[in-house]
């Protein structure tokens, strides 16, 4: 299934399909496998039309920044490359930015021919599996069943202007989420420090998931399909806040109270008032 | 050790190139010896700064191209000794030169100064990021403005990811009045967003156009201006001095302000 980018000039103000989110949610990630560690590339079908590769490199050093300290030294990578086509000299940039981290690529697998005839010429040993075959079966089962979240995300960074970071599962910064940043997960987000960018919860269309901040000072909240502004003038409250899908929509409580007060109605895919229902 | 420290911002017209002028200006005034490099090819406009057009004879595309050594490209400044910059061409465009050759260039410079300042240009495409290769370290330049303040926010996380983590901040053109009156963004506004050590409070100022115009560094005036002062103490933080902040208000207002300072209005 690809994803085609249409433009039009909907005057209408609804938040567009949110199927491709969940193509786009591929992103590369890092896993450890054993005694070696896993560097995933998103299929070629997963990223929506041609990502350019500074872009794609971005991301990979974006990552090992965010990820650092959770490896020991001249632990060896396997890159999994899946149907991304990749020459030498991509290659042998990703064994540098690997190499600034002090992790060492060794395997590289893939299931295009010239990938692996490029990864065989620089002298890494390569695994080629045929195009049908899963070739990882965590990330194939992220894709084809929406309940099955992936393990959550923990970053320990603040999320700039025009970071961009999207996660099939929850995702925790521990940090500031900046304006012009964007947190898109298909589980929860809990932010550790400000939220004063986007960020959209269950956005693979699970109306339970919440979002969480010690400060909620964000542009846009998005909780599967409905979006919620900022209000204009809001109380500078100090205490954590939490966002989450009510039959009205989105709205805020004071963390401390919601688990008293809120209960999730699967019918009405909804958190409901306890104390209103009465 | 020499340190080689790129001078960025994301957005354009917040000062960089005026901050690269005056800040070299005033390391050399430290006896530090300094040099200068204009990476915003096709838009060069340091050596203006500077008053130093008349002089460049080659540029660092002369240098790349082999059609001149290093040190005869280097345009020493008159006034102050151990101050020199190499411009930049403005006939050709930013993608007219590659990352590794910048840095080749900025290596090879930071065997003879004590400082490498390298003017970036505005935007983050391959003129910021020829600029940013050599770096070690980064000065940040943003106006009290939410664009430029989005704009240095980005930039921070490509340079985070660049990995150059040794980032300071300076906050350029505040109007302690607005601030005041709460028509503009805080210094404590801007540095709590952005999360990167202050290292220089610049104020606006009227002469800085004026030196400008005249090619001649604010530094270098025999006049003492509160920017002059401000860049001079940049100057002393970066060589590790604790030098305390302007009190940029001191010389504001009128009597009925300044008496209603002092009473807490």
């Amino acid at each position: 299934m690809t994803f085609e980018p249409t433009i039009s000039l909907d005057k209408n103000d609804e938040l567009p399909d949110s199927s491709p989110l969940v193509h786009r949610y591929a992103q590369i990630y890092l896993k450890h496998d054993g005694d070696q560690m896993l560097l995933v590339l998103p299929s070629q079908a997963e990223i929506n039309a041609d990502l350019p590769w500074s872009e794609t490199w971005q991301e990979l050093k974006h990552l090992l920044q965010t990820k650092e300290q959770s490896w020991q030294v001249g632990t060896n990578v396997c890159l999994v490359a899946q149907d991304r086509l990749l020459d030498a000299r991509q290659l042998q940039t990703i064994a540098e930015t690997l190499d600034d981290v002090k992790l060492s690529l060794l395997t590289v697998s893939t299931n295009r021919r010239q990938t692996a005839v490029a990864a065989a010429t620089s002298g890494y040993s390569v695994e080629q599996k045929p195009a049908t075959q899963p070739l990882i079966e965590a990330s194939t089962e992220a894709a084809e069943t929406v309940s099955a979240l992936a393990d959550p995300l923990y970053l320990q960074s603040t999320v700039r202007s025009g970071v961009e970071i999207r996660h099939p599962g929850t995702i925790i910064i521990f940090g500031d989420l900046n304006p012009g940043g964007k947190a898109i997960a298909a589980g929860d987000i809990l932010v550790w420090g400000r939220l004063r960018g986007i960020a959209h919860a269950g956005a693979q269309g699970n109306a339970q998931c919440r979002i969480t901040a010690l400060q909620m000072e964000f542009t846009q909240l998005r909780i599967a399909d409905a979006v919620a502004r900022a209000p204009k003038l809001r109380p500078r409250r100090l205490s954590p806040e939490l966002a989450f899908m009510t039959t009205e929509g989105i709205r805020l409580a004071k963390t401390s109270e919601f688990t008293k007060r809120y209960i999730f109605s699967s019918p009405s895919q909804a958190w409901i008032d306890q104390n209103q229902e009465k | 050790m020499s340190r080689i420290i790129v001078v960025t911002s994301g957005k354009g017209g917040v000062g960089k190139t005026t901050t690269t002028s005056n800040l070299g200006a005033a390391i050399a005034k430290q006896n530090r010896s300094v040099a200068l490099i204009d990476a915003d090819f096709g838009l060069r406009n340091l050596d203006l700064l500077l008053g130093l057009e008349e002089r460049v004879v080659y540029t660092a595309i002369d240098v790349l191209a082999g059609e001149c050594r290093l040190a005869q490209a280097l345009v020493k400044d008159k006034r102050l000794k151990g101050l020199v910059l190499l411009p930049a061409a403005q006939n050709r465009n930013k993608e007219s030169v590659q990352p590794e050759q910048m840095k080749k260039i900025a290596t090879a410079l930071a065997k003879g100064y004590d400082y490498i300042l390298i003017d970036c240009p505005a935007g983050i495409e391959l003129g910021f990021r020829n600029a940013i290769s050599a770096a070690k370290e980064a000065l940040i330049v943003t106006t009290p403005e939410v664009a430029a303040v989005r704009d240095a926010d980005r930039v921070i996380g490509l340079l985070e990811a660049e990995g150059v983590n040794k980032i300071n901040l300076i906050v350029n053109r505040v109007k302690p009045w607005m601030v005041e009156e709460n028509k503009m963004m805080s210094v404590e506004d801007v540095l709590e967003l952005l999360g990167v050590p202050l290292i220089g409070v610049v104020p606006d100022d009227e002469k800085v156009i004026v030196a400008t115009n005249k090619g001649e560094p604010l530094v270098l005036g025999e006049y003492d201006s509160l920017p002059a002062q401000a860049y001079l103490n940049i100057a002393r933080r970066l060589e590790g001095e604790k030098v305390p902040f302007l009190d940029l208000m001191a010389n504001q207002g009128n009597l009925l302000t300044r008496l209603r300072r002092m009473f807490g209005g």
